[in-house]
């Protein structure tokens, strides 16, 4: 209870101001039309609110498609880069993770086959995208100790389609609705989001029978 | 389809089911708390659900580095920059505006948020009785009870069988601590000042919320019902807890968190004896300490031995009665010695 000792450790924290900044105040209760809207009209906080708030998930959802962190550095800043050069002309934009999210996975899909020269193995590494663990946390897991039961929440993962994945994986992860799951994984329509889950969900199920 | 039809896909495709999982607000947690009560046999299912939605994780984790969220941002600034060479001067250099201003600032606010914490707490209670001089109050609760305790502050503390408590005469605002050996479960009334629960070398820090405590064994663990806690360990850990999660503290002060069901946990302040897929020694254990008795088994008990029972404010000899009936064993009660006998 030495308050002293608090502030120091809020101190070491100032090289990211992520948690007490000007911009988080003023933009923490606006929509993100609104916050985009500002951006938009070239209003330097709310490009750093929108860095701050979303960069990191930035780069943990693409750590997910690719392991080189580079790339997904370079890739980030290409995004950010090619916003701010279209200020005065975006377009709006209703959720700014998904529409961020959306960019970035095109942007890293680009890249990768450029360097892949054209995607040789593209197709094959597509299915290694977004891999999932359930952790111990699940009870399932927990009260079944032995391997065997391990091995089948591991085969039932496997059995996912990467697509799948990425849609549950939002769903959870990332607590993002049908709506806006749709958006990120362009579908046209809300249904299309609600299927892919509900069909990834029914072979986990596979899982829970057995439990 | 109404929520009582759900199966465990149903609920684990539900929007606003998943919402009380991941980000449990007032609304969220207020519906489900009391649809649970009034669906008590969909409990197993809903409990399933959320500990499955919470279990799945991206298998790569990836933090992402000071310098690379600083310097990502520069490069972003100054890319814009070389694009129109210095031909806006309202604008300012991008070092103005991050990180230099901003370090400052909040400087300049912490060490005024320092000056006025310390003054105040200095300037209102000019030197703190050393908490050794402080008078204290101890509350203990023999094996075979329980027992409620209302605080100054009029937070409540379920006090489990076999458990004490300390916590300062003078339970006023500025000093709002307990200290607790065993099991209790607490109702912290929310005044703006902190509450902090000290088990172990470990301290939980709260403001207004419900939670349980219990020191095992081998360890220590916190289970949170409602609102948000802090936890200090002794190496200067901190973790939070938030709703529906339970923190283990391991002896070599390893910890993990998972997920509980809180009837399971908390239901002794509801005078409710709770065994799930409970061993042998679980089961003894336990009616050994809500009872007060001393049990023993005459006879082997398999390893795969398990027992799953609810018994809500029921007497010892129902409580065996059910156990010896799915078993197939006898019991005897002599005073406060029970022995269970195994036949096979």
């Amino acid at each position: 209870m030495k308050p002293e000792k608090k502030e120091i450790l809020s101190a070491s924290h100032l090289v990211l101001p992520l948690s007490q900044s000007e911009s988080l105040l003023k933009f923490e209760s606006n929509t993100d039309e609104e916050i985009w809207n500002a951006f938009d009209k070239g209003n330097e906080l709310a490009f750093n609110y929108i860095y701050r708030v979303h960069v990191k998930a930035m780069f943990r959802y693409g750590s997910q498609i690719t392991c080189d962190s580079g790339l997904i550095k370079d890739c980030v800043q290409n995004i950010f880069i090619q916003l701010r050069d279209k200020r005065g002309s975006l377009s709006s934009v209703s959720h700014i993770k998904g529409y961020l999210f959306k960019s970035l996975h095109r942007e890293i899909i680009r890249k990768l086959k450029k360097e892949t020269k054209f995607g040789r193995d593209g197709l094959h590494q597509k299915e290694t995208y977004f891999p999932i663990t359930m952790s111990q946390e699940s009870i399932l897991i927990q009260r079944e100790k032995d391997e065997e039961m391990r091995q089948e929440v591991r085969k039932a993962l496997k059995a996912l389609t990467a697509r799948q994945r990425q849609a549950i994986l939002l769903l959870y992860e990332e607590g993002m609705s049908y709506k806006e799951i749709a958006n990120v994984m362009e579908f046209s329509e809300v249904k299309s989001a609600r299927k892919i889950i509900y069909r990834g969900l029914a072979t986990l199920k596979g899982i829970l029978k057995k439990s | 389809m109404r929520y009582k039809d759900y199966d465990t896909i149903d609920f684990l495709s539900d929007e606003f089911f998943i919402q009380w999982v991941k980000m449990p607000d007032k609304n969220t947690r207020h519906f489900w708390e009391k649809w649970m009560q009034q669906h008590p046999e969909k409990r197993e299912t809903v409990l399933e659900a959320a500990s499955i939605i919470r279990s799945v994780k991206y298998a790569h984790s990836f933090e992402v580095s000071d310098e690379m969220y600083v310097e990502s941002f520069e490069n972003i600034i100054k890319a814009g920059k070389q694009k129109k060479t210095g031909d806006e001067p309202k604008m300012g250099s991008w070092f103005s505006f991050f990180p230099l201003r901003n370090i400052a600032a909040i400087a300049i606010l912490c060490f005024c948020g320092w000056m006025v914490h310390h003054h105040m707490i200095e300037g209102v209670e000019p030197i703190k009785p050393v908490v050794a001089e402080e008078i204290t109050v101890f509350r203990s609760v023999p094996p075979g009870k329980r027992s409620l305790i209302t605080l100054a502050d009029s937070s409540r503390v379920y006090l489990n069988s076999g458990s004490e408590i300390e916590y300062p005469k003078a339970f006023s605002q500025g000093d709002r601590w307990v200290r607790l050996k065993g099991e209790a479960f607490f109702e912290v009334r929310k005044n703006g000042y902190p509450f902090s629960v000290f088990a172990r070398s470990t301290e939980i820090k709260v403001l207004g919320t419900s939670f349980n405590v219990k020191e095992g064994h081998t360890n220590l663990s916190i289970a949170l019902l409602s609102g948000k806690v802090q936890v200090n360990d002794q190496k200067g850990n901190q973790v939070q807890l938030n709703p529906a999660e339970m923190l283990a503290i391991e002896e070599d002060g390893k910890f993990s968190k998972t997920g509980f069901d809180p009837l399971e946990v908390t239901g002794w302040k509801d005078k409710i004896l709770v065994f799930r897929s409970a061993s042998f020694n679980e089961v003894k254990a336990k009616i050994e300490n809500w009872y007060g008795v001393d049990l023993k088994l005459v006879g082997n008990v398999s390893e795969n031995w398990k027992y799953s029972g609810i018994y809500k404010d029921e007497n010892l000899e129902n409580v065996l009665r059910g156990i010896c009936i799915t078993s197939g064993w006898q019991y005897k009660i002599a005073n406060r010695n029970i022995t269970l006998y195994n036949p096979k």
